[in-house]
């Protein structure tokens, strides 16, 4: 499996800036909206904040998994943001966060071949060292780099 | 300790697999062998057999949502936890279920 392949190129931002969560999510579905990976920024972003309601999203070290599963996703994908600032967040370990990795999940994917693959990105997010290595990413290439080294 | 266990969490896309993933790296570095199922959004993977169950010391589950097949489990000692147990500190919960183990 290719991790890649999960990765929108198109949804990879370095340097985000935003001063909050919802800045964040307005910024990431602009992009996920403009490449077509989402048919509405309202109705993706509603679900994302559904999600955020059941529990913390901040896995700490300064990393934070969002995700959405809804009806408004055409294109199951994988977002990424390093922000230019740490915000804060709900987060496991109390750290504000400087990486977003945004889960965009198309609702009616099950059994899918690219849910397959968010759950190896997943995989990947548990080393603290890997989170390390995308805090402290100095641009988009270093950013995309990690994720293809495995 | 032969350890096995079940990762869920409530929208089966993220913390499943990394709760999974980091309950497996803790037991390997202290020492133990440990298999974990995960029941996510595509379905159950890695299942546990029951030679798998039968040669388990410890059954770990680690979930915000029901799981399924707990039967499998009877007469297993089982440690539950919330997923966030294990995405903070993987290790201290293994080691916690060790000087449980331990008291008998």
């Amino acid at each position: 499996m290719l991790i890649h392949e999960i990765i929108n190129q198109n949804a990879v931002i370095y340097n985000l800036p935003a001063k909050d969560k919802s800045e964040v999510f307005d910024l990431i579905s602009q992009k996920l909206f403009e490449d077509g990976s989402i048919i509405s920024k309202e109705a993706f972003i509603e679900d994302v904040y559904l999600r955020e309601k059941e529990g913390k999203t901040g896995i700490g070290e300064g990393v934070a998994i969002p995700h959405g599963k809804s009806e408004a996703v055409t294109k199951t994908c994988i977002a990424i943001a390093k922000l230019k600032e740490p915000i804060p967040w709900e987060t496991i370990d109390g750290k504000p966060v400087r990486i977003v990795i945004m889960f965009a999940v198309d609702n009616k994917d099950k059994n899918n071949y690219f849910v397959k693959l968010m759950s190896q990105v997943a995989r990947m997010l548990a080393h603290e060292d890997f989170c390390e290595g995308l805090v402290n990413a100095g641009s988009k290439e270093e950013l995309l780099a990690l994720f293809q080294n495995t | 300790m032969n350890i096995v266990g079940i990762t869920a969490c409530i929208a089966g896309i993220a913390h499943t697999y990394i709760a999974k993933e980091k309950l497996v790296t803790a037991a390997k570095e202290l020492g133990h062998s440990i298999k974990i199922e995960t029941q996510g959004t595509i379905g159950v993977e890695d299942q546990l057999t029951p030679a798998d169950v039968a040669a388990a010391d410890v059954v770990i589950i680690a979930a915000d949502i029901g799981v399924m097949n707990l039967e499998r489990f009877v007469g297993k000692r089982k440690v539950e936890v919330p997923i966030s147990v294990v995405m903070k500190s993987p290790k201290a919960l293994i080691q916690k279920v060790e000087a449980k183990l331990a008291e008998g």
